[in-house]
């Protein structure tokens, strides 16, 4: 009787694996493998504990651009990162979220995040998986808290359809919706500018100007912009102008006096569209960055030894020389990235509730 | 008092060895149960009682709790023989204002007597920076609700959070808030936050065996937060890593093992 009692439920048992096996293998997924530019150095991103799906993917992107994600439903990722802007948020100094409050710091665009080993100007944040938390929950930004968001998205028939299809699950997890937003975010690769097609010689040309501008580059930026990303992802302090009383920079993070007003080195990828520049969004054109390095550099404990020359703060660089390495600059614009429609805002919206929808764009209201 | 106990648990025995057929005095191996480890929270000699008690620091200063929450992981347990049993990948967070959170549960404890506890306040660093299929139960950042234990900006986890309100506060609305966090860094240093607590039983043993599940009451004195030093009238805010370090060196002297309970509790599953 009792040796029956334990067949019955071993058979119970693997019905249930066989079921539950058979449901996991009809969930039709498509495995993604995002292409590494040669001229980049290996993904940092541990793409093995979430592997991309066109699934995980496109849901991400519909989360990306959803404003179900704020508090009041006026605000999505995409609001403060848009594409056209190769992701940051043009013309804003400091982003602006829900109820139109600014916050502290000027957004960063997003593209190359597979090659991030820190997020954020200050580096606070270590993992791409976790980095929509800080807007999700920061007050002037989505203003929303993780554990509501989760609930909105299971309240929503199609997300969980969304998920189940991307994920297998029956129950959107703060594990399965940072993925999905990760794997989005995972896709924005942008290498192919100008300067790409010429450097990996795949028929691009640089003019006579421009090449001058990348030996002006090499000799006096790259050592923090290294080609490549563009950043070395190190921190460092290049001289804007700060009182401490706002930000610290990475000081914040380290609380280590000697990281004040120190800054994730930024990408110069694409710094044609993410105007304004620098944490605060201080230098409005980059004009006024290069004059900026030759003249605006402030003194300061910390201030990068890279920045001074015979213990003068600043750059030489000529204006002409200036004008070659803005040209220059000008061939890291990745047309097809910021067009890509993979990554634009999904025409077909899910039905969710968006109550302040005339408030989404609020790029102009400034 | 002592023949009187011995007494008593040689009927314990008694009634065991008839009603069951397995002895109890000797370990067999494989010989398992739960350990309890509870957290009777105090400030001072008095109670811990939300919002309505008023306390008084040792700087005379008068306060109230709000909220107490802190992460207990790391547990390792040593036995009478010097060996230690731990407890990896375990995680608890205790809530003042859940009473079933001050009770911490160890599975599957081996059969031994064990003389004290060691365990680590806070998230150690590397669970600190796992992936997210690491960051279930309590370590999942969507189970806090409005009582959040993470720092998105910083990522990490609030290792103890302390909050309440005192005349005393700079605040205008009289509060008070000490979040502490900071496991050390990832990519680079940052401060180190993480404190370990051993608590002696004072030369009582816990025992665990098969039908033998203690438990051990570690009596908190959350005052010791302002034993380092820490005043309400000067710091009233502590929302980061480094800032936090007098609220830390004050708390690794609030746990306190106070008594054991060897109770007779047969492993359940
Ligand atoms: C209100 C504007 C705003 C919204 C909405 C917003 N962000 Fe951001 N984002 C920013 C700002 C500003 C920064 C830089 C802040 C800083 O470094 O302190 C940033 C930085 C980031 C970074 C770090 C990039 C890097 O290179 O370090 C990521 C990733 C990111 N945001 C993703 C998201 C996602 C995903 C969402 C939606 C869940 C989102 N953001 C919503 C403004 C916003
Ligand atoms: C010592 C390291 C260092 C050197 C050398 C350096 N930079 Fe920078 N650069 C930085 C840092 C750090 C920031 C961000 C500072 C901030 O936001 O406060 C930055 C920001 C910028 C930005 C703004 C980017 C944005 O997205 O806001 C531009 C443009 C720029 N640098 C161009 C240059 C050029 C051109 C050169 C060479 C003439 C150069 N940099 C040399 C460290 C450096």
């Amino acid at each position: 009787m009792f040796k029956h009692k334990k067949v019955l439920i071993s058979l119970c048992i693997s019905a249930y694996l066989a079921i539950s096996a058979f449901q996991i293998s009809n969930i039709q997924r498509t495995f993604f493998k995002p292409e590494i530019p040669s001229n980049f150095p290996p993904p940092v991103y541990e793409l093995k504990a979430n592997p991309l799906t066109e699934e995980g993917i496109e849901l991400g992107r519909t989360l990306f651009y959803d404003p179900i994600l704020s508090s009041d439903g006026s605000t999505s990722c995409g609001s403060c990162h848009q594409q056209f802007a190769a992701f940051a948020h043009q013309d804003h100094p400091m982003s602006h979220g829900v109820d139109n409050q600014f916050g502290r710091r000027n957004a960063l665009p997003l593209f190359n995040l597979l090659f991030s080993k820190t997020f954020f100007w200050d580096g606070g944040v270590h993992s791409l998986d976790f980095s929509p938390l800080n807007a999700l929950e920061n007050e002037v930004e989505l203003n929303e808290q993780l554990d509501n968001v989760l609930k909105k998205l299971n309240d929503s028939e199609e997300y969980r359809d969304k998920f189940k299809k991307a994920f297998g699950v029956s129950e959107i997890t703060s594990k399965v919706f940072l993925q999905s937003l990760t794997q989005f975010m995972a896709t924005l690769v942008s290498a192919n500018s100008r300067y790409d097609k010429f450097i990996r010689n795949e028929g691009g040309l640089l003019t006579a100007e421009e090449k001058e501008g990348l030996e002006l580059f090499e000799q006096k930026c790259s050592s923090c912009h290294a080609t490549g990303l563009f950043t070395d992802g190190s921190f460092r302090n290049n001289g804007v102008p700060n009182n401490y009383r706002f930000d610290k920079g990475r000081e914040e993070i380290t609380l280590n006096a000697s990281d004040r007003g120190k800054y994730k080195v930024p990408s110069l990828r694409n710094i044609e569209f993410t105007a304004p520049y620098m944490h605060d969004g201080s230098i409005s054109s980059l004009e006024k960055v290069l004059d900026h390095y030759t003249s605006g550099v402030e003194q300061s404990a910390t201030l990068d030894p890279l920045l001074k020359q015979n213990n003068q703060p600043g750059l030489a660089i000529t204006d002409p020389e200036k004008k070659k390495i803005i040209a220059f600059l000008m061939t890291l614009s990745d047309r097809e990235f910021i067009t890509d429609k993979r990554f634009s805002e999904p025409e077909l919206f899910l039905n969710t509730p968006k109550p302040n929808e005339k408030n989404h764009s609020h790029t102009n209201n400034r | 008092m002592n023949s009187f106990k011995i007494a008593l648990l040689g009927l314990l025995w008694m009634t065991l060895l008839f009603s069951c057929d397995s002895a109890a005095e000797t370990i067999s191996p494989g010989d398992k149960n739960n350990m309890i480890i509870e957290f009777d929270q105090y400030v001072g000699n008095e109670k811990l009682v939300l919002n309505s008690k008023t306390y008084k620091n040792t700087a005379g200063e008068d306060f109230t709790i709000s909220t107490l929450n802190f992460f207990v992981s790391n547990i390792a347990l040593k036995k009478s023989d010097g060996t230690e049993v731990t407890f990896p990948d375990q995680y608890f967070l205790v809530r003042q204002a859940d009473a079933a959170s001050l009770k911490l549960t160890l599975k599957d404890v081996p059969a031994a007597d064990y003389t004290s506890v060691r365990y680590t306040i806070g998230v150690d660093s590397l669970k600190s920076v796992s992936d997210l299929s690491q960051r279930k139960g309590v370590l999942d950042p969507a189970s806090y609700g409005n009582d959040n234990m993470y720092w998105s900006w910083n990522s990490g986890y609030i290792f103890f959070k302390i909050e309440g309100s005192s005349p005393l506060s700079s605040d205008p609305a009289k509060v008070f808030m000490y979040h502490v966090g900071g496991y050390g860094g990832y990519t680079g240093k940052t401060p180190n936050n993480l404190r370990t607590i051993t608590a002696d039983f004072g030369g009582n043993t816990a025992t665990v065996r098969k039908d033998i599940s203690p438990t051990v009451h570690i009596i908190t004195d959350a005052g010791q937060v302002f034993s380092a030093g820490l005043r309400i009238s000067t710091t009233s805010m502590i929302h980061s890593p480094a800032a936090a370090k007098p609220v830390a060196d004050g708390y690794v002297n609030m746990f306190k093992v106070d008594h054991v309970h060897n109770d007779k509790h047969d492993h359940k599953e």
